[in-house]
């Protein structure tokens, strides 16, 4: 490990426990070495030679969801994601990266025609060997239990992605980006679609990248610093040439990318670095977007009838914990959905998705996802609305689980839906 | 430990009980940041174990240390000679709560606030509140003998503990005390084990007390010109026949931590700060706070202010909890005391305690339960600096002797563990010491609970 770096991070941290009381795997694990402080001081331990068996310290560090939540609460402000994650690379390169997480990382991701081959191929074989699932928030695919990820359900993937459904010459130029991610773009084409639509409403130019790479978040996380760093060049080159006013986020997760984890991952040295800053600044959220420019000002009154409170929001730790953007999700929802809209019991629960940690752990991820959903429903919500792919994609799942009557959008979707249907 | 011993362990804990250097590392500090490895961690369910688990020690002569959240103050739960540490985090059932006789029972991994919370529903109260209540354990409170901010009025977490089971030292499961409010049959083994800090036994299930909710509560914030005039005004309120259920103070040196972001405005000259509490029913809060706020003019206040609703009054305690987390900016390393002297007493104490960071050339900030006597003494140090460390050990000892001399208590709440050790002596004297010396070898006559705490031992290191 690399002990100079890591050392002033873990100097902060007194010891107190504090994280304990909020830490999302805590109470599925019932041990120190879950919580933030057990995790720093493996890592202070590491730098000081006390370390055992560096797998099993990889294998503790991949034990965390990443949700920020003993970050947002620590009295010191420790670093604990950038420690988790500056540890598990450390680690990566010592002891190497998994062999699936190298080809995903490594080849698919960074390239836009690995992502639209990928696709292809995971749709080919979802009709061959997953049973079909009928949900609120459309069609999934069980998993047989022989592949030893027991009831896990995925979304079908539908024949087209967003991008690829866009007529060739449309959204090439505009003052202001859209970056759809991987999931909006290939597994949720209809989010990537609503978002693009109500972009449009608000009078300005919408440009796509039409084969950005992967944010790199997921290489990130995971360790795999070479593939996240090419993924952020990539995308800094491209973001620069194109040089647009504001670059929306319809992804919470896709935007802490950009505007946190890019600048501590790129070293202050490279010749990207400026540019990036220069990016990252202007990067914002889908919801903050549209209350910024007034397109729901446009949007008449919405009707009543629908039982009050029906919808709610659920936080994205990345977006309303990290970034503190909480409000504007719920606010857009109110504009478009009115009193439908109703805070919803639980909400700022992590979904226990976690990235990589729900194919690392998926029985732990699906427990505190299913606790998640259910909270929810019991609070009275039949609509979960948010503005994450990682978090939806869980919350279906724990919804085709629980409670196939339980929908799970993004706010974009009802955005649309309103401005559609008045 | 052997590796018989280890393998005996197994057959107890199976999948329970963890040797890997990864989890042993996660069990070998507390909030002294001390650190001490264990040679295994287990994580027990039921008493049974737990009695297993000693009667193997006894056998097999290793140290077993309990442990709650490791939250502690004085390296309680740091296994300073190795050994087993038994986390006790997973027995964590409120079993009942009694809503007719007024009694909760717990299992010790119970997190106090969670007992608090469960309590407040049914409109009963908990009262003790150490300032880590949202993590700390039921069975750390009990073996420190926690207290908190209320224990001005409602005592600590003795007062509440009107019975256990526990596994003594020599693997033998006994109950303690009564399920009821009074109970004088024999020695008082409850009150032997609150505040043992896991040396004569480790307590399985207690029973506890609970009283009705208060109906309301006020919150009034006082600024003073110093040190002198604030706690003068704390004796006052007593002297007024007031029991406030929070009385802190915090000196100059405290609010000039938190001045600039304290959510409130704080006037320039401020130099001490109360933040007080009365309770009880709607007509008596508000007779009582009026009655509160003119004893804080009368000791020359320069302000005065009363919130009205849970708003007001959370943004009145703002001021109180940014204290912990900003000491950080003063200096890095915290040496925090909790020595508590006579109410009567307190003008004196923080004017020694000034006079002493002035003297020894110290960053020294004062603030805690002054209602009760209570002073949180915390000398910031930056840690790298030898000679600083050692100005600090000799102030500490110096602080010390000057409480002992008031009539004080070296440890209001903390409790001895290794970092007081040292100082036993000093304040209950050499028979005081060996009597219990003499309790401690009836309960734990191999010496296997919770080794080199409270007693200096040979060779073991002074802070």
């Amino acid at each position: 490990m690399r002990r100079e770096d890591l050392a002033a991070l873990t100097a902060a941290c007194a010891k107190c426990g504090t994280c304990r009381t909020v830490c999302t795997l805590y109470p599925e694990r019932k041990a120190e070495i879950a919580v933030a402080r057990g995790k720093v001081v493996l890592v202070e331990a590491a730098a000081s030679g006390l370390d055992g068996d560096a797998e099993a310290l990889q294998e503790a560090l991949s034990d965390c969801l990443l949700c920020g939540r003993c970050e947002r609460a620590c009295p010191n402000q420790v670093a604990v994601e950038e420690i988790v994650m500056k540890g598990r690379g450390d680690l990566a390169e010592e002891l190497g990266i998994p062999a699936w997480k190298q080809v995903v990382f490594g080849k698919v991701m960074p390239s836009a025609g690995g992502k639209e081959a990928a696709r292809a191929a995971a749709a080919a074989s979802q009709k061959l060997f997953l049973r079909k699932v009928p949900t609120e928030s459309g069609l999934h695919y069980r998993f047989p239990s022989a592949f030893g990820q027991s009831g896990r359900t995925v979304p079908a993937l539908s024949g087209e992605s967003f991008l690829g459904s866009l007529p060739r010459g449309e959204a090439v130029r505009g003052e202001v980006l859209l970056f759809v991610g991987c999931v909006f773009d290939h597994v949720f084409p209809q989010v990537g679609r609503a978002a693009y639509e109500t972009l449009r409403l608000s009078g300005k130019g919408i440009a796509v990248l039409r084969d950005a790479p992967c944010c790199g978040l997921p290489a990130l996380v995971s360790g795999d610093r070479p593939s996240a760093l090419r993924c952020v060049e990539e995308n800094v080159r491209r973001l620069s040439e194109a040089s647009p006013e504001r670059i929306v986020f319809p992804c919470g997760s896709c935007l802490v990318m950009f505007r946190r984890n890019m600048l501590s991952l790129l070293p202050k040295e490279h010749p990207l670095y400026g540019d990036a800053v220069r990016v990252a600044d202007r990067c914002e959220d889908y919801a903050s977007f549209l209350l910024e420019t007034g397109v729901l000002s446009r949007l008449p009154a919405p009707r009543e009838g629908e039982r009050p409170g029906r919808i709610g929001y659920h936080d994205p730790c990345h977006l309303s914990g990290t970034l503190g953007r909480g409000g504007e999700g719920r606010e857009v929802l109110r504009r478009a959905v009115g009193d439908s809209f109703g805070e919803m019991k639980g909400a700022d629960l992590c979904c226990g998705y976690g990235g990589t940690f729900n194919i690392r752990d998926y029985p732990t991820s699906a427990k505190i996802g299913q606790n998640k959903v259910s909270v929810a429903a019991e609070g009275g919500t039949a609509v979960i609305a948010t503005a994450c792919s990682g978090c939806i994609l869980q919350m279906r799942d724990m919804a085709a689980r629980t409670d196939p009557s339980l929908r799970v959008v993004h706010i974009a979707e009802l955005v649309f839906q309103a401005f559609s249907s008045r | 430990m052997d590796n018989q011993a280890l393998s005996a362990l197994r057959e107890v804990f199976g999948e329970r009980l963890d040797t890997s250097r990864e989890q042993c590392i996660c069990y070998s500090y507390d909030a002294t940041g001390k650190m001490f490895l264990p040679d295994a961690v287990a994580f027990p369910t039921s008493a049974d174990e737990v009695r297993r688990t000693i009667l193997l020690a006894n056998e097999r002569l290793f140290p077993v240390i309990p442990r709650g959240a490791g939250s502690g103050f004085s390296g309680g739960s740091v296994p300073v000679q190795g050994g087993l540490v038994l986390s006790m985090e997973r027995m964590d059932r409120i079993l009942s709560i009694d809503e007719e006789n007024l009694v909760a029972v717990v299992e010790p991994g119970v997190v106090t606030e969670t007992l608090k919370e469960e309590a407040r529903k049914r409109g009963l109260f908990y009262p003790p509140d150490p300032a880590s209540l949202k993590f700390c354990t039921i069975g750390g409170n009990i073996a420190e003998c926690s207290g908190g901010m209320c224990a001005v009025k409602y005592g600590v977490t003795r007062d509440y503990v009107l019975g256990l089971e526990a596994v003594l030292g020599t693997g033998e499961l006994v109950r303690t005390g009564v399920v009821t409010v009074k109970g004088v049959v024999g020695y008082d083994l409850t009150r032997m084990l609150v505040g043992s800090e896991g040396t004569l036994g480790i307590v399985t299930k207690a029973v506890l007390k609970l009283i009705p909710y208060p109906e309301t509560i006020a919150t009034i914030l006082a600024f003073f010109r110093s040190n002198h005039d604030g706690s003068k005004a704390v004796v006052g309120i007593i002297g007024e026949r007031i029991t406030p259920c929070a009385l802190e103070l915090m000196d100059r040196t405290a609010i000039d931590c938190v001045r600039e972001n304290a959510g409130l405005p704080v006037p320039a000259e401020a130099g001490c700060a109360l933040l007080i509490e009365v309770d009880g029913p709607k007509e008596s809060v508000s007779a009582e706070a009026e009655r509160v706020e003119q004893a804080c003019r009368r000791y020359g206040a320069i302000e005065v202010g009363r919130a009205a609703d849970a708003e007001g009054r959370e943004r009145l305690w703002t001021l109180r909890r940014s204290i912990s987390p900003a000491l950080r900016q003063v200096n890095p390393v915290k040496i925090n005391e909790d020595i508590v002297v006579p109410r009567s007493r307190l003008p004196e104490m923080l004017a020694f305690l000034a006079d002493l960071a002035s003297r020894q050339n110290l960053r020294i900030v004062n603030f805690g339960h002054a209602g009760d006597g209570n002073v949180h003494v915390n000398v910031m140090i930056s840690g790298t600096d030898e000679d600083e460390r050692r100005r600090a050990d000799e102030a500490v000892a110096e602080v010390f002797r000057k409480t002992v001399a008031l009539g004080g208590t070296i440890s209001g709440e903390h409790g001895i563990g290794i970092s007081k050790a040292p100082f036993l002596e000093m304040e209950v004297g050499p028979l005081g010491v060996s009597v219990m010396k003499r309790l401690k070898t009836c309960f734990d006559p191999n010496g296997i609970l919770n080794p080199g705490k409270i007693f200096v031992e040979e060779g073991m290191a002074r802070r």
